[in-house]
């Protein structure tokens, strides 16, 4: 099999098609399209309680052209073990894919992804991470960036939204070891094909977390879903690296550090923010790019921060994700 | 042999070639569990035990073995099918024939780890059908029959067999167990109905919006309404093949004639036939109605088999507090076009030993009924302290 | 009783529109009910929302059939659903548009009104959110509301939500359409196409809530059936690709969340519209500026 490596090496051949009812500009609609491509007709979907359920799966029509499933909200990593052992009792080789939130992963659904990833069950886990709960509304959840509005974190007169930063979860998805881990972005194309592409054909359990931008819940424009995207590796919001049988390995390092203000100045969920707040962000972004990328090159941006060069995690060995 | 309930439950699984056990440990359900992952470790069955995080979970990979098509059996208990509410409800509408074994246990607080039916009851609306039994032979038996029943293309339904906690799952008792090439004859291989299959895609459970729920509400309704037909059939036929009947939605004993009878489910039925026995020696009509299926009900079989019965008390191991118990709301509703007088017991409420005499003072205040005498409503039997 | 029916599209505020509407009315001592229609729609999918006004309590809860009022928020709609479906004869119609009463077709001729609430919520709000401005209109043809309760409704809605600031650009939107709103008859000459639906009895559903791919009664159903939805409608602005520019990056291609860029075999790429919610996330991700977007849904 020639391996995917460039947009141009993938199928044209859609598995999540046309005619589905996400908001203009969606970010998970370009990656579950683009992850559908690579994983092909062999392949059995579930999909928890999300807005994918929602836009692609009201009876009596699905736009998937696979098989699919839908049941509840936290039960992904299970139901996915369950049609895999089915599955292979039957003697079928189809991926089990999960495509699931970051509500449905981060929190409601970790003790089942937990389980799944614990037993090596031999599934592909995707998180769609848009950072919240959107199917209902724009909620706060744990991978929620710090200071973000939420309806449940809203800009009030005492809290200016969100005052935790966002949950680590690729940090809890690397204990449990897995065979493949890796984190993408909609805006880093090859590097998206290829890691889709290896999580496909890698046996055991398989985790995918990718950021897509939500155009009503981050109050962004329609057409700079996957600028902000982009700016997102850009600034450090999101790093882009992988966990490959055992070794961690960032797959882009931007050249130069952007200050947050450029990601966030995109987005009317941090309009709200004032320069203390920022700060702070832009403080623990300076913390996690060294320990991502190394501290040898100083960032502009966070020249100011006395202490982030020093900061280490606890597990020194351990590679530190977000 | 001579086997506990629960591990006569697990050669039930064993002998129906079960593929998939998604299991998760809880008392009294635990033994079975042990007991399949220790078959399918010494290579006697051929399935794939999946120690779950939850029992949510083992509900929820139970869904996905069951849509991925293949024969699924699993265990639970009281708060551990109480986690399970949720995913419970996703099974009969998509239609998806689980077997499960539910070691009756109380549920909530003021609860310890013994029997109460406040488990099992509180999911009698979920659409599972749900069979009490009696004894470890009929544990064994009605989860055999369970596999037939769920998968006969009339039904698609799940089926819930109850067997008291520590009563029936921690006792030994002789145990028939049938060689697999009779249960081969008895129950086939499994093919399933709706699967999750690359080759044919379907989608299944997708959002189901007003204009659709009404309809696919009533023919899951219709479904186990007509369970109740093919309950009578494999039970007839199970019998054929080996020996053993036990009377499908109901059974009687000694109703020729009876002018009053005690209607109860599990193993209180036991002590009721002893106490029936001695009732009939001093030369007393007295009856009993065994209630195996809470669902379906049998609404219409009831009213036949109470058709010239003076007064009927119906016992229940669970509360639905200030109304009696469920089983006897229920009956009560299906009798209600009947003279039959009705009313309620409860006992054994926590674990609480169901004696004789406890079963005794039901059927006196049912013979006083038959009589005409006033008698209260509901009664609980074995309660410190006069009723209010 | 005075039932109301908006359509709009989701975001544009047709719930709030009909929840002031509700208060006005109450403000004028009447008794009122507002509702949305309980979907799951997103941002740009046609909605619906529902308004009752009566002189007693209001103790129904059903859906309006027949309203005597029709709001519509967003002109293109009237071109893919028949919004007018149900109007009484005697009923009326406000428009968002910039064209006159006797240019507009909904099916039915009746008293219509049409103002452009688009471009007056640009003027005092600088965003298209016409839910405000449109209800200065309706206050125009109907007498169930003064201008001033409309107003003050407004301003309470908007007011405790946004703050005094906004409530006032709100109700002075409202006030300019008031001022702008052109009365006439509409034309009645587009047929009422009901949409296809596939609505069997309880037998006929197949058994598991499980569908196979198929065509029900002309429906597709089942993996893939949701093609039949043709998301094109949603598009207020068009792509247009200049192919002498385009270096063929595939860009457009990966980005585009309706998967409506497909990929010619040169590895050129072409639109199907039917699908093009019209986000410009393709002509963004162009690195050559091959794509731009043109106002307006059309081709």
């Amino acid at each position: 099999m020639s391996e995917m490596q460039t947009i141009k090496d993938m199928p044209t051949n859609d598995m999540f098609i046309s005619g589905h009812g996400a908001c203009a500009g969606c970010g998970m609609a370009v990656a579950v399209k683009n992850i559908m491509r690579i994983l092909g007709a062999d392949t059995t979907v579930y999909v928890p309680a999300s807005c994918l359920v929602v836009i692609s799966a009201m009876y009596p029509t699905s736009n998937f052209r696979t098989p699919y499933l839908f049941t509840a909200f936290e039960n992904t990593g299970a139901v996915t073990t369950g049609i895999r052992a089915a599955q292979r009792r039957r003697g079928l080789s189809s991926t089990v894919v999960g495509l699931a939130g970051d509500g449905g992963t981060f929190d409601i659904g970790l003790q089942a992804l937990s389980g799944a990833a614990e037993r090596n069950e031999d599934i592909l886990y995707v998180c769609l991470d848009n950072e919240g709960y959107m199917n209902t509304g724009i909620q706060r959840s744990g991978a929620t960036p710090f200071g973000a509005w939420t309806t449940t974190t809203p800009v009030g007169t005492n809290v200016e939204g969100k005052r935790e930063f966002k949950k680590d979860l690729m940090a809890i998805i690397a204990a449990h070891d897995p065979p493949y881990a890796a984190s993408l972005s909609i805006a880093h194309f090859n590097d998206f094909v290829k890691k889709v592409e290896k999580a496909k054909n890698k046996k055991g359990f398989r985790f995918l977390h990718v950021m897509t931008p939500c155009v009503p819940g981050w109050r962004s424009d329609p057409s700079m879903t996957v600028e902000i995207a982009r700016l997102a590796v850009e600034t450090g919001m999101w790093t882009l690296y992988e966990l490959d049988e055992g070794s961690a390995r960032t797959t882009y390092k931007p050249q130069t550090m952007l200050p947050v203000t450029d990601y966030l100045k995109l987005q009317g969920r941090f309009r709200h923010m004032e320069n203390d707040d920022i700060a702070k962000l832009q403080e623990w972004l300076c913390a996690k790019w060294y320990m991502h990328y190394g501290n040898d090159i100083e960032q502009p941006v966070c020249a100011v921060f006395e202490k982030v060069k020093r900061v280490r995690h606890p597990h020194e060995e351990q590679l530190h994700f977000i | 042999m001579v086997i506990s309930g629960d591990h006569a439950v697990a050669h039930a699984a064993k002998l129906a070639r079960t593929e998939v056990v998604p299991s998760f440990p809880i008392t009294p359900q635990t033994l079975i569990v042990e007991q399949l992952a220790e078959f399918i470790n010494d290579g006697e069955l051929d399935a794939d035990f999946i120690p779950a995080d939850s029992e949510h979970s083992v509900m929820s990979m139970a869904i996905g073995a069951s849509a991925g098509g293949v024969r699924v059996f699993t265990a639970t208990a009281s708060q551990g099918l109480a986690l399970m509410h949720e995913m419970l409800y996703a099974v009969p509408q998509n239609r998806l024939p689980i077997v499960m074994a539910n070691v009756n246990r109380s549920l909530g607080a003021a609860s310890g780890i013994w029997v109460e039916y406040n488990d099992s009851m509180a999911e009698r609306d979920s659409g599972w059908l749900q069979v009490y039994v009696e004894d470890n032979q009929e544990a064994l038996d009605a989860t055999l029959m369970a596999f037939r029943m769920a998968e006969d293309r009339r039904v698609l339904l799940p089926v819930m067999v109850c067997l008291d906690g520590f009563i029936l799952s921690h006792t030994v008792e002789r145990v028939e167990v049938p060689e697999q090439q009779e249960v081969d004859l008895f129950l086939p291989p499994f093919v399933p109905f709706n699967m999750l299959d690359p080759y044919e895609p379907k989608l299944i459970n997708p959002i189901v919006g007003p204009e659709y729920a009404m309809e696919m509400r009533y023919q899951l309704d219709r479904a186990v309404d007509h369970s109740r037909e093919v309950i009578n059939e494999v039970d007839e036929e199970f019998s054929k093949l080996f020996g053993r009947r036990y009377g499908g939605l109901l059974d009687t004993y000694r109703m020729e004639d009876a002018e009053f009878a005690m209607l109860t489910l599990g193993t209180a039925t036991g002590l009721a036939r002893e106490v029936v026995d001695d009732l009939r020696e001093e030369g007393k009509r007295a009856g009993l109605i065994k209630l195996r299926f809470m669902r379906p009900f049998p609404f219409k079989e009831l009213c036949e088999v109470c058709d010239s019965l003076k007064a009927l008390g119906v016992f229940d191991r669970s509360a639905s507090f200030n109304g009696g118990g469920p089983v006897y709301t229920e009956v009560a509703a299906a009798l209600c076009n009947v003279p039959t007088v009705v009313t309620g017991h409860v006992a054994g409420i926590g674990g609480r030993d169901i004696t004789t005499e406890h079963m005794r003072g039901m059927y006196d205040a049912v013979e006083r009924a038959s009589r005409g005498e006033e008698v209260r409503s509901v009664t609980w039997h074995g309660l410190r302290g006069d009723m209010e | 009783m005075f039932e109301v029916r908006f359509h709009g599209r989701g975001g544009q505020g047709a719930v709030m529109a009909a929840q002031t509407l509700a208060e006005a009315a109450v403000i004028e001592g009447r008794h009122a009910q507002a509702f949305p229609y309980f979907g799951a729609e997103r941002r740009g999918a046609p909605v619906m929302a529902f308004a009752r006004i009566a002189d007693r309590k209001i103790s129904i809860k059903s859906q309006v059939y027949e309203p005597d009022l029709l709001v519509v928020l967003d002109e293109s709609l009237l071109d893919i659903e028949p919004v007018a479906r149900g109007l009484k004869p005697g009923g009326k119609a406000v428009i968002n548009t910039r064209k006159l009463p006797t240019e507009i077709d909904l099916g039915m001729e009746v008293e219509c009104a049409t103002v452009p609430a688009t471009s007056i919520a640009m003027e005092y709000l600088k965003a298209p959110i016409v839910n405000t401005a449109i209800l200065g209109a309706v206050a125009m043809v109907c007498d169930l509301f003064s201008m001033g309760s409309m107003q003050q409704a407004i301003e309470n809605r908007f007011g405790g939500k946004f703050g005094e600031a906004a409530a006032r650009a709100n109700a002075a939107a409202a006030a300019a359409a008031y001022s702008q709103t052109l009365r006439g008859r509409c034309k009645g000459n587009r047929p009422f196409v009901p949409r296809r639906v596939w609505l069997p009895d309880w037998r006929d559903i197949p058994i598991g809530n499980t569908l196979g791919e198929g065509v029900k009664d002309g429906v597709t159903v089942g993996p893939g059936g949701a093609k039949q939805n043709l998301t094109g409608s949603w598009r207020v602005q068009t792509p247009r690709y200049d192919k002498e520019k385009c270096v063929r990056c595939l860009r457009c291609w990966f980005s585009c969340p309706e998967g409506c860029i497909k990929r010619e075999e040169d590895e050129y790429v072409r639109w199907d519209l039917n699908y093009c919610k019209g986000c410009g996330i393709c002509a963004q991700v162009c690195p050559v500026k091959a794509i731009d977007m043109m106002k307006g849904g059309s081709r």
